[in-house]
């Protein structure tokens, strides 16, 4: 039997995602798996259940990201009751969506993919952390990210509704709408996040890029798929989280396929494995090859990296700016380096901030027609808007009254779950030669991982600890050697 | 401590859980029994689905907080419940590690709200009241029986711990 190597979250909840390394007789790396904890009875949950609830129940399945479920629920009743909100009703949702990145996307960089970067792959554990980030950046950076995060979070609330989960969406709309002086004010908020956007990138710059130690690890191999990319894009194919078609490109950058949210089940099906509880997406037309990389396999990725590899182009000029720039210094289109994503992520809340302005500039956005009742009899609706982690689907069916008879959700850790193993993989074999394993390579491997933020599905809380336990195991099974981090 | 007080000390309640994933929502379900019988000016009591970093959002800004919430532990069993501060949390963990942005500790999340200048409850002003729970992967808005016949305790607990100031 092989060596077995496990990266295993241990969480109060008991079933956080799981890595598992298999390692030959030789020691070198054979396989590696990754599994998620199966929460049960969705469905059974749902069914029964007015279609309305949605927007509602599903911001609790992730605590992570409420909103973007919420967003795609509510986009999902618009199109079971086949009708279109108001123009108004549209840009407020857009505004909160946005408002949400870049909310989230800077408290990613600076809280996880900043340990790795901002301080380095090889520093001690102790300052690869967010206080490590702080030391390096200063006060007054980690300040700013608190103070923009917490004005997005007050625009959220007073759009949407509520402190952690908003509860704004209807089908056909939203149920409040903005005042003038909340313009001005959110106005004030946004430009201050395109400065601090533009900071960030910045910060990026002279930390990461100029290093060439970085760079080259960003770019090699071990960190590196030839993948498939998906991503919501606009008319003239540019990112758009809140709206648009699916776009899907392949490794060589060409188009591979676009469509409409109501057509995504004619082009993704989801394969099983024994297992892993969690279904692995692959697109139909090309087929379901294994965790393998290339143009003959079915396996995309989603996310920021994968968002900006599918678009022409970003909407907004300083995010454009720095799009041809991350294109330029990276090789061009497309990006095949895992960790490119962490800057892929600062651009697109570049972009979210600059979209920001723009939404509170239209004086629309005040105007009092916020929803469009529906009068459509509901049968099927599908949802889908693209979440920090990447591509978010909601679809479901019901009878005549609206009364739910079946959901599906496919999640963006369910699009990037094949990805993820591969990753893990293609980093453990890079990097484990002979059975020996360091606290320094786990780490390696872990970055591999973090890139892709996974979203375990599941509220998190505050009690405990998330430690990471490997288990080195001999060929009989026997445990060599534990090391336990975090 | 930072400042001096112009106002009475803000006590807020948090209730923690995810309330569709049956135990998990016990936090949430012993909080809306204590907001019931207790209205006071200077306690605030708010229901909320998150951790770490975004849990320190809901926090900074009280001088004191007590969190309510489901905890899986190797040695309970469901419905014990427990009265913990933030050393006993502490011991559970060695360092600010992170694999995700949802992964960040309580203790580290307030040390890191401390550093940054954010006025968050002192380690004497925070308590956690926790309920050892039994299944948090099902989809049910009800808690198990166990962990069901241990809210009234719960609720004691918290109350026990407003009156105490």
């Amino acid at each position: 039997m092989a060596q077995r190597i496990t990266i295993d979250p241990i969480t109060r909840l008991e079933g956080h995602g799981k890595i598992e390394i298999f390692l030959d007789e030789a020691g070198d790396v054979e396989r590696a798996f990754f599994q998620v904890p199966e929460l049960r009875g969705f469905e059974k949950f749902c069914e029964g259940r007015p279609a309305e609830e949605m927007p509602r129940i599903t911001p609790r399945i992730c605590g992570v990201c409420p909103t973007a479920h919420h967003m795609a629920s509510t986009k999902a009743l618009d199109d079971l009751w086949k009708v279109e909100p108001p123009r108004t009703a549209k840009l407020l949702r857009e505004l909160i969506y946005t408002a949400f990145m870049v909310e989230d996307h800077n408290l990613h960089f600076f809280f996880l993919g900043g340990p790795d970067f901002v301080v380095g792959p090889q520093a001690p554990a102790a300052e690869r952390n967010i206080l490590g980030v702080i030391a390096r950046v200063g006060l007054d950076v980690a300040g700013e990210v608190i103070r923009v995060r917490k004005e997005c979070r007050e625009i959220i609330q007073t759009l949407g509704g509520k402190v952690i989960h908003p509860v704004c969406g209807l089908p056909g709309g939203v149920s409040r709408g903005m005042s003038e002086e909340e313009r001005e004010r959110f106005a004030r908020t946004a430009q201050s996040a395109v400065a601090f956007a533009q900071f960030a990138l910045q910060i990026l710059d002279d930390v990461v890029l100029k290093n060439k130690e970085y760079v080259d690890l960003i770019l090699s191999d071990t960190y590196s798929h030839r993948t498939y990319y998906m991503g919501l894009v606009d008319e003239h194919n540019r990112v758009n989280f809140y709206d648009g078609n699916v776009r899907v490109v392949g490794p060589d950058g060409k188009e591979a396929a676009r469509f409409a949210p109501g057509e995504y089940v004619h082009y993704i099906r989801e394969h099983v494995e024994p297992w892993s509880y969690i279904t692995f997406p692959y697109l139909k037309s090309v087929g379901w090859k294994g965790f393998v990389d290339g143009a003959e396999s079915g396996v995309y990725r989603v996310a920021p990296l994968a968002r900006l590899n599918v678009a022409d182009g970003m909407a907004t000029p300083l995010a454009q700016q720095a799009y041809e720039r991350m294109y330029e210094v990276l090789g061009g289109k497309p990006v095949h380096a895992t960790l490119a994503t962490h800057w892929a992520r600062l651009i697109e809340a570049l972009y979210a901030a600059e979209r920001m302005v723009e939404l509170l500039e239209d004086a629309e956005i005040t105007s009092e027609h916020i929803r469009n009742v529906p009068t459509e009899t509901p049968s099927e609706g599908v949802g889908i808007v693209e979440a920090p982690r990447g591509t978010l689907i909601h679809h479901y069916q019901t009878d005549e009254r609206g009364i739910l008879t079946g959901v599906n959700l496919i999640v963006a850790t369910n699009h990037n779950a094949a990805p993820i193993a591969m990753s893990v993989e293609k980093a453990a074999r890079g990097l484990i030669k002979g059975g020996q394993v360091s606290d320094g390579l786990l780490n390696m491997i872990e970055m591999a991982f973090r890139a892709y933020d996974p979203c375990h599905a599941c509220a998190t809380h505050a009690l405990g600890k998330t430690p990471l336990v490997v288990e080195l195991r001999a060929a009989d099974g026997t445990l060599l050697e534990r090391i336990e981090r975090g | 401590m930072a400042g001096t007080r112009k106002h009475a000390p803000q006590t807020l309640v948090v209730g923690l859980g995810n309330p569709i994933l049956t135990d998990d929502g016990v936090g949430i379900h012993v909080l809306r029994e204590v907001a019931a019988r207790c209205q006071r000016e200077d306690v605030t009591f708010v229901e909320a689905s998150a951790g770490g970093l975004r849990l320190l959002d809901t926090i900074a800004g009280y001088d004191c907080a007590i969190i309510v919430d489901a905890v899986q532990t190797r040695a309970g069993k469901p419905g014990d419940v427990y009265r913990l501060c933030l050393d006993d949390l502490r011991a559970w963990q060695t360092s600010f590690y992170s694999v995700s942005t949802h992964s960040l500790s309580l203790p580290d999340a307030l040390a890191l709200g401390r550093s940054l200048g954010l006025a968050v409850p002192g380690d004497d002003a925070l308590v956690v009241i926790a309920v050892a729970v039994e299944d948090v992967l099902t989809f049910s808005e009800a808690c198990t029986a166990a962990v069901a016949a241990a809210i009234p305790r719960a609720v004691e607990a918290v109350l026990a711990e407003l009156i105490g100031g």
